[in-house]
């Protein structure tokens, strides 16, 4: 399944957020596995971001959305400076799978990933319009700038939040 | 290929280590499946995380992945990625025309859909090889290293790759690659064999190498 997109195409990787409010560009997160993309768009401004978060904590330093807990400011700023507004937005995520089974019960970062972007969002007043966390499927996800859809795919299935 | 990841150990001492490794990952593979089989190269270079997934296929990039964790003196995980196609293939070589080659028109031509018996043939294909990697590193220490039962995934290279790495880069963005080449009677398949200890044991396998040269 070949990800197609008109405009260009602003690529997250590992740790790292983008963001446009350039109309037919479209922001990608490939490859998630534990990770956990999340995305706002606001239906105003049509700015929109979206970040790959990591892990859900860790220290200062690296890539500015490897952490959710430290990541999730500098995303919230990337977001306002476009002109978004995160009380208009449309909040979306994904991710947060436990692929392996024999490293599920050690680790459990997929969970704890989500979680995280739940917990930090809420104590900002903050809550996902959707989701589509967890399972042992790999997900690559992308924000269309223009109208908003979140589409989600894996291996075996594609749907839009 | 093979992928290693380390900023402490001495890269040279380890691609000869792994080579080693992969030459009785050869010998295996070769008693196991009848035919010639050969293992080769070790060619380790530091990279990201993200110069890993684009190595090992690119992150949207649908593969064949076994998984063994690594237990004993080190901690990891090690992953045996194959391409759609060459899955098949190896699968095919394997088991001697017991299963069908399959294509359709995406994946490069090659099929999602593996049948019990080229999961199961694949699985062992990793277990023996990394298995003999993994024999070869624990001589570096007085307590064997132990493989976990492997487990045989379809899924986006950048999806397995982010799995086993986050525990591992939480305060570190540096990994060690090597690579390496595959050739069963004389047809290459491409792979990468993902051995990924965490920090702790790259500094036992670092201090274990120096010896190992002394």
């Amino acid at each position: 399944m070949t990800l197609v997109a008109a405009g260009p195409l602003l690529v997250a990787g590992i740790g790292e957020l983008v963001a446009s409010a350039e109309h037919g560009s479209t922001l990608v997160a490939y490859g998630l596995g534990s990770c956990v993309a999340l995305g706002a768009w606001d239906p105003r401004t049509r700015a929109a971001a979206l970040a790959h978060f990591m892990l859900p904590t860790g220290p200062a330093g690296g890539p500015p959305a490897k952490f959710v807990d430290r990541g999730l400011e500098a995303f919230l700023e990337r977001f306002a400076a476009l002109g978004g507004s995160i009380r208009r937005a449309e909040l979306k995520a994904a991710g947060g799978a436990s692929m392996l089974s024999v490293m599920a019960g050690a680790l459990d970062i997929g969970r704890r990933n989500s979680e995280a972007v739940n917990a930090r969002l809420a104590a900002l007043g903050l809550k996902l319009a959707a989701a589509d966390f967890g399972g042992s499927a790999g997900r690559t996800v992308q924000l269309s700038v223009s109208d908003g859809r979140f589409h989600v795919k894996s291996v075996a299935r594609s749907a839009v939040l | 290929m093979t992928l290693v990841p380390s900023v402490a150990a001495p890269q040279p001492i380890l691609a000869e280590i792994l080579a080693a490794g992969l030459a009785r990952a050869g010998d295996a593979l070769a008693a196991m499946s009848g035919h010639e089989v050969a293992i080769v190269g070790a060619d380790v270079v530091a990279c990201g995380s993200a110069q890993l997934i684009e190595i090992a296929g690119g992150p949207d990039t649908t593969v064949v992945a076994v998984y063994i964790g690594i237990t004993g003196p080190l901690h990891g995980h090690a992953l045996l990625i194959l391409p759609l196609d060459g899955a098949h293939r190896l699968a095919a070589i394997l088991l001697d025309g017991m299963v069908e080659a399959r294509v359709d028109g995406e994946h490069g031509g090659a099929t999602l859909e593996f049948d019990a018996l080229e999961l199961s043939a694949l699985q062992e294909v990793g277990n023996v090889t990394i298995s003999a990697c993994l024999n070869v590193l624990g001589q570096l220490f007085p307590e064997p290293v132990h493989p976990t039962v492997p487990q045989a995934v379809i899924e986006f290279a950048g999806a397995i790759l982010d799995s086993v790495l986050l525990d591992l880069v939480a305060d570190s963005d540096e990994i060690l690659a090597a690579r390496t080449t595959f050739a069963i009677d004389g047809e290459a398949i491409g792979g990468t064999i993902v051995i990924l200890p965490d920090r702790h044991s790259l500094e036992l396998l670092a201090d274990a190498s120096v010896r190992y040269v002394a």
